[in-house]
């Protein structure tokens, strides 16, 4: 059972175990080292025993078919391609790491198929028995990975065009595009006989136009208002506008609804331009929520109001930085219309002291709700 | 031709008389030990987390249904049990024939499958009602906010004007309420999820992060109640304890009257006094004093957030006024004192409650070891060296590395907190 | 021959597959030809036949026993005192990690796998399971499953969060060390390896029945592994998400379970439980399938009321993914959910108590032969009664808040699974064991097995009913005087009467290891039929012949082996033997089948396992050994769809007139 191929593997694996051995005991070990050198012996192992198991990959053979055969070996590109993958690896190292990748892809495609063809072409002497073992082994992956590279073609270069143009004009462009594909498929099938090549053709032209105005659409970028939301995140904190009126980022698409109801501490209304509050537990209305310091505690704000509003905690101030000037400290929910209802999640570090008080406010409406954190 | 099939040998047949013996007596022995069991647990031990002795009515409501749910499940058992070793006996192999391959009897099966159901039907209805006697929180008197973290408890009552609180109130350890009132828990947590459990009051409820779990506590009489965290909470669960303690009504005045107490510097050149210098250099960092000053007069604020991973640590203000400390884990009362309040009646507890923490009284040998090490006391996550996880932050009071001088002067700061 | 010519001859000189070649894949592409029959070792290692694989099932499951069984007497070493100094919190916390999740996923489950894997096919008259290879793969897996969950007690301990690893205390700021890794990997292993299982059987169960074996006439243990396999099915996804939510979140930087991010712990316990209750059905209803066939042989009756038995066990099942939140009574649900599992848990005491009826009433009016066997599964149903009346306790929630989380809900399970669970199993070796290994476990040895498992059992698990009632509370380290309480019958006495308890239990185990050493040695063969049974494994030889039977039986009846050795009088209702095992069996022989056809034993399922434990240790070493893990596991899929159906042909031939049966076994 243990095949000759298997033997340099299990040769290998012996030889790394003594070198992880003597590198423990001699040199002063590093987690990579010792990792990489007991990596080298099981990958050895491994590869050794699926040698065996398959025994060394050995197809039998007729030796005198394989003698008539040897001159007279069938041409295949994949030699080629396993080449254009190194040098792709090459041109990648030197430039984009995405070369670098597509490179790597190329060279263990391109690899795999050249050892699965070598193998089928010793099964015997007949090439059409030969070509029917390659495709017994390797259809099955074959397949699949065309059709995921062709979809990710595709899908790519449609993207592409999608991302330059504006809202208006992609839908525009979407609508001819499916247009045109009906037709033209609708054409193709009412014909009751159509050559396969005219197919063929129509499919590449389709590919080809699609590549190329792909490539020009990445090339020319992706339209404005991307590019600058790309540079600014608008939900920031900082972006965070916590007045009466509508903030024309933070605000946008605002959430309405809360589905996480049984996780709040407290929840704040206001109604008629009053402030209110009521409290898990509490049987009467609060006029003060106790929230533990440190603790990731969510506090509920529904507007029973005809006006939008909003719900701001203020949480002191803090000196910033270097400037040493004291800026205020705290957050606000997004603006919530009628019925509607937002959810804070707080977790406060600091308590509240007599000098910096904290609470719950809603520009627009009176009264406050304080807010202890003891 | 008819064969009775019997055993093959006459080993086998040996065996058969010991076993036809031994197994009839097993199942009688098997009854003897289970009933005998229940009966001895009724006559220990005052365990202090024993859960049939009520002193609260929640617990009471709970024990109530414990009374009809376990003797019918032992006279069940005794029942089907006891049919079970008369069958044994009665049907053992004394070399009668082979029996009629009976399949069973229809009737016998529904009517055994209905008194089951009826016997639950009356169980379910007690306890449908008990589930919601107790989930009621309409008639709260008043309300405490209780935080787990690793591996203690904090409690804070905030201000309420009918129990006689104006400002809030912090603490930890063990819970004061007063007698005879509507106490409800609004738990939550800090990190992973605890259990708040004082048995001789109420069952237990989780406490959740994120979530406000609530459980109802009333106290008949005055008395200090023992309790436990009952959720696996990780490295020190075993020792996360906790006590209740619950006062007269005027007790209870006095004691959150000494609760709202202004801070008092020691008196200056004392020991205690350059305790306060220590606990402001080491100790603040993590264990706030409401009212302590620095030396420039302005609040010094403990910053646990920045130095314990869950972002807190016990409040130490009014610490002697408790007698644990450490998650309750260790008393601050040396054993003869402890007892003196661990063994006082419904009448005296209060006073000595009340008394607190005095030096003759104070556990000296438990507080300087856990100044000296506390890791070393109960197991905690606070080796500098192994903090990659939790961002460098502890889990657990570190070793301080105090020399015996500056625990001293500690000991007698602490002791100036009444 | 010529190179234009294809010779179309088939391989007739097996082993020189060197020359003319014929499209059928057999011997063709050789690299992936199929391994043949061989003894030893390698017969072990790459075999697809249910009855050896159901062996391996039970040693591997066996040595988990001893390392869980091990686990729990260190536990108990340090309660038995107080303060104990044996083990740290830290190793107390893997203790009993590892020794709820061993006893339950690597021990339970496996043997009860063992069981069906080699009596299933048996009792329902099939030669073996629907996908042979499939059911190697699911043992692989589980003895990957298992060395990746022990493994961590090696490489920077085990996990530490209790068997049933609540959120957030499982995450990776709470539990730093690697074990929970190893516990969410090692158990997504098993699990695969289960799931595989549960729908090969049920495939088996619904389509390879002997003809005329109708679902009401398959035997009850039959009934059972089934009603298991349909709760495994849609219970075992569930825990899967779980983990691999868990998973991403230790090791990859999700946040599904972490509060901060507004994420809600009671989630994992939903899901865990959801998969966590059907799961305790799993453990006992085989237990309860075994003692279903032991009780009415040893009485000599039929199984009292077989369809209501069935349906209850059905039902059972059923109601099970009902009741799970009864494990979340205190975790703050409100009181409608809480009443709503208050009602269904009292619901599901129902079918379980028609079971024991029917069990008790099998036995009454009976003849009965006191067995070890026999002994264990009364065992079983006397414990398992103890251990549901104290369930019912706790189905009365406000009763639940008090108890749960102490010693009594730890007296409560172990009364079900190691009164309930394990004597079943131990009934089943005791049972089964003359037509396993061809030999009669020895009965006295086997009595003393039985009294000090039962002594040690109640010794061990009896006072923790009352530890638990006096207040002491579960999966702590160490319990201390001050909460002891009074009096001498305290926690002192009962910790100590529980920890020599469990000596005792060890001890028993011992004697059943000690009657399977001097069983092997003893060269007495048993006879064919010793108990004079009832089902349809009985009518092969013992150990049964590799293809199982001479031929299919033909069923006409429940009980189909005891019908064809018996008759009723139907008047006098006498019964009368007409034929014995032996008689049956020579019948069985003169007509037997030829040219049975047996799945080959196989590479792939061993290779496959192997590449699936490699890849998971990459989820927790890094992303190069996840990769190599992958390949093998993709190279192995490939090697198993590609290899032939059939190997060279290694038909058995009918037993020749001299009685030996002849094999043509191609190649050494």
């Amino acid at each position: 059972m243990i095949t000759p191929g298997s033997k340099y593997f299990f040769g290998l694996t012996g030889l790394s175990l003594i070198a992880a051995i003597l590198y423990l005991v001699l040199v002063n070990p590093t987690d990579l080292g010792a990792v990489a050198l007991f990596g080298l012996a099981t990958s050895g192992a491994l590869i050794g025993v699926m040698a065996s198991f398959t025994r060394d990959g050995d197809v039998y053979t007729d030796e005198e078919a394989v003698a008539a055969n040897a001159a007279a070996g069938p041409p295949s590109f994949w030699p080629i391609v396993f080449a254009l993958g190194a040098a792709l690896v090459l041109t990648g190292l030197a430039t984009v790491s995405v070369v670098f990748v597509l490179g790597i892809a190329v060279l263990i495609g391109g690899g795999v198929e050249w050892s699965i063809q070598n193998w089928a072409d010793g099964a015997s002497s007949d090439r059409e028995f030969n070509e029917f073992a390659r495709a017994r082994a390797i259809s099955a992956i074959e397949y699949p990975g065309l059709a995921a590279v062709g979809l990710g073609v595709i899908a790519f270069f449609f993207s592409r065009v999608f991302l330059a143009l504006s809202k208006e004009s992609g839908t525009i462009f979407f609508i001819v595009v499916a247009a045109a594909i009906f037709v033209i498929g609708v054409l193709i099938a009412s014909k009751s006989f159509m050559k396969g090549a005219v197919t063929v053709v129509v499919a590449v032209l389709a590919v080809v136009a699609l590549v190329g105005v792909g490539t020009f659409a990445a090339l020319s970028g992706e339209r404005h208002e991307l590019a600058i939301a790309a540079e600014e995140d608008y939900y920031d904190a900082s972006h965070r506008e916590c007045g009466e009126e509508e903030s024309e980022h933070y605000d946008h698409l605002a959430n309405n609804t809360v589905s996480l109801r049984s996780a709040v501490t407290a929840t704040i209304f206001v109604k008629d331009g009053k402030v209110y509050a009521e409290a898990i537990g509490m049987t009467k209305k609060v006029d003060t929520i106790t929230i533990p310091r440190s603790n990731a505690t969510s506090v509920m704000f529904r507007n029973l109001d005809e006006e939008k509003h909003r719900l701001v905690v203020n949480l002191g101030s803090a000196k910033v930085g270097e400037t040493g000037v004291a800026e205020k400290v705290g957050t606000c929910t997004q603006l919530t219309g009628k019925n509607q209802e937002q959810v804070m999640t707080l977790t406060i570090p600091k308590p509240a002291t007599e000098a910096e008080p904290y609470s719950f406010t809603v520009p627009g409406a009176t009264g406050e709700i304080k807010l202890v954190v003891p | 031709m008819s064969h009775s099939v019997s055993p093959h040998s006459s080993e086998k047949a040996m065996d058969i008389v010991n076993n036809v013996k031994s197994s009839s007596h097993r199942i009688r022995n098997s009854i003897a030990t289970v009933i005998g069991i229940v009966a001895l647990a009724g006559c220990a031990t005052n365990a202090p987390q024993d859960t049939w002795q009520p002193k609260g009515d929640n617990a009471q409501v709970i024990n109530n249904l414990q009374w009809i749910i376990f003797p019918m499940a032992g006279v069940v058992g005794v029942l089907v049990l006891g049919f079970y070793a008369y069958t044994i006996y009665k049907y053992k192999d004394r070399g009668q024939p082979i029996p009629s391959q009976s399949h069973g009897k229809p009737v016998v099966e529904i009517i055994l499958t209905i008194i089951p159901a009826l016997i639950l039907t009356v169980v379910g209805v007690f306890t449908f009602r008990g589930i919601f006697e107790l989930a009621n929180t309409e008639d709260t008197e008043m309300v405490i906010n209780v935080t787990g973290q690793q591996w203690w408890w904090e409690y804070d009552y905030p201000a309420q004007d009918d129990q006689g609180i104006t400002q809030p109130i912090i603490s930890s350890g063990q819970l004061v309420i007063p007698v005879g009132t509507k106490v409800l828990l609004r738990e939550t947590s800090r990190d992973v999820i605890h259990s708040y459990w004082i048995p001789a009051l109420n069952g237990k409820k989780d406490a959740v992060p994120g979530r406000i779990n609530l459980l109802r506590l009333q106290a008949d009489k005055p008395g200090i109640f023992a309790g436990q965290c009952t959720e696996f909470c990780g490295l020190s669960h075993a020792n996360m304890r906790m006590e209740a303690i619950a006062l007269s009504k005027e007790d209870f005045a006095k004691w959150v009257a000494n609760q709202q107490k202004d801070y008092t510097s020691p008196a200056a050149g004392s020991l205690a006094n350059e305790g306060e210098g220590v606990f402001l250099n080491q100790c603040i960092r993590c264990h706030q004093v409401n009212g302590l000053k620095k030396a420039d007069g302005t609040p010094a604020l403990a910053a646990p957030d920045e130095n314990v991973y869950s972002g807190a640590a016990p409040n130490l203000s009014h610490l002697m006024s408790r007698n644990t400390f450490a998650g309750a884990k260790f008393d601050l009362l040396r054993k003869s004192c402890r007892s003196d309040v661990w063994e006082a009646s419904s009448e005296t507890i209060g006073a000595k409650y009340l008394a607190g923490v005095s030096e003759s009284c104070l556990n000296a040998t438990d507080l300087r070891a856990w100044l000296r090490n506390a890791p070393a006391m109960k197991p905690m996550y606070a080796d500098p060296t192994k903090l990659v996880k939790s961002g460098g932050k502890y889990r657990g009071m570190p070793n301080l590395g105090l020399t015996e001088t500056d625990i001293d002067k500690l000991v007698a700061y602490l002791l100036t907190l009444k | 021959m010529s190179t234009n010519e294809l010779t179309l001859t088939p391989s007739q000189s097996p082993g020189l597959v060197k020359s003319p070649l014929s499209i059928s894949p057999s011997g063709s592409l050789g690299a992936v030809r199929r391994p043949v029959n061989t003894t030893g070792w390698r017969e072990w290692l790459f075999t697809v036949d249910h009855k050896k694989i159901g062996i391996m099932y039970g040693c591997v499951a066996f040595v988990f026993f001893i390392v869980g069984g091990v686990e729990a007497l260190f536990i108990r070493l340090q309660l038995a005192l107080p303060d104990g100094r044996i083990l740290s919190a830290d190793k107390y916390n893997q203790m009993f990690t590892m020794h709820g999740t061993t006893m339950i996923f690597l021990f339970a489950m496996p043997m009860a796998a063992a069981f069906a894997n080699y009596f299933l096919p048996l009792q329902i008259g099939a030669r073996d399971v629907a996908f042979p290879r499939l059911n190697a793969l699911s043992f692989w897996l589980f003895v990957s499953g298992g060395l990746i969950l022990n493994a961590s007690w090696f490489l920077g301990g085990a996990a530490d969060g209790g068997w049933f690893m609540y959120a957030p205390n499982s995450g990776p700021v709470f539990s730093p060390s690697n074990g929970v890794d190893f516990w969410v990997l090692g158990l997504q292993i098993a699990g695969i390896a289960s799931l595989i299982g549960s729908i090969n059987l049920i495939v088996t169960v619904l389509n390879m029945r002997a003809p005329g074996m109708t679902l009401m006439k398959m035997p009850v243990f039959t009934w059972m592994i089934l009603v298991v396999q349909f709760l495994l099915v849609f219970s075992l996804p569930v825990i899967t998400v779980a983990l691999v939510l868990l998973m991403f979140q230790r090791s990859y930087g999700a946040t599904f379970f972490d509060v901060s991010q507004g994420a809600d712990p009671l989630l994992w316990q939903h899901l865990f439980w959801i998969f966590g209750h059907p799961e305790v059905y799993v453990l006992i209803l085989p237990g309860f399938g075994i003692i279903s066939e032991v009780l009415p042989t040893f009485s000599r009756k039929p199984l009292f009321g077989y369809p209501f038995v069935v349906f209850s066990g059905a039902s059972i099942g059923l109601v099970g993914f009902g009741v799970w939140a009864h494990h979340m009574f205190a975790s703050g649900l409100g009181p409608v959910s809480v009443a709503v599992f208050s009602m269904a848990t009292m619901a599901i005491a129902i079918p379980t108590g028609v079971k024991i009826f029917n069990w008790i009433l099998t036995m009454w009016g009976g003849k009965i032969w006191y067995s070890v066997a026999m002994k264990f599964a009364i065992g079983l149903v006397v414990l398992f009664t103890i251990g549901g009346l104290s369930g019912v306790t706790h189905a009365v929630a406000p009763s639940d808040t008090q108890q749960t989380d102490t010693y009594y809900i730890v007296a409560h399970f172990h009364y079900v699974l190691v009164g309930g669970m394990m004597f079943g199993l131990f009934s089943g070796f005791y049972y089964w064991w003359p037509k396993v290994f061809g030999k009669m476990l020895n009965e006295k040895l086997g009595n003393w097995n039985f009294w000090l498992m039962l002594i040690g059992m109640n010794l061990t698990f009896g006072p923790m009913h009352i530890l638990g009632l006096q207040g002491q509370p579960r999966r702590m380290y160490i319990w201390t005087e001050a909460r002891a309480g009074e009096g001498f019958f305290n926690f002192g006495f009962w910790n100590l009467v529980s920890s020599i308890g469990s000596f005792v239990l060890a001890v028993g185990v011992l004697f059943f290891i000690i009657n399977v050493i001097k069983t092997a040695r003893n060269p007495e063969r048993a006879p064919l039929d010793p108990w004079d049974a009832r089902t349809l494994e009985w009518l092969t030889t013992s150990p049964p012949k590799v293809y199982n039977f001479d031929r299919i039986p033909v069923v006409h009846h429940l009980d189909e082996f005891f019908h064809r050795k018996y008759v009723e009088d139907e008047t006098t209702h006498t019964m009368t033997q007409i034929a014995t095992c032996e008689d049956l069996m020579r019948a069985e022989e003169a007509a037997a089948d030829t040219g049975i056809h047996l799945p080959g034993p196989s590479y792939w399922p061993l290779l496959l396992a192997i590449g699936v434990a490699v890849l998971g240790m990459g989820v927790i070493y890094g992303t190069p050994i996840m990769v190599v893990g992958a390949l093998v596991v993709l190279f192995s899929s490939f090697g198993w769809v590609l290899e032939p159906s059939v190997p060279e042909p290694i038909d058995f031939d009918s037993p020749s007139t001299d009685g030996h049966t002849k094999e043509i076994a191609p190649l050494g």
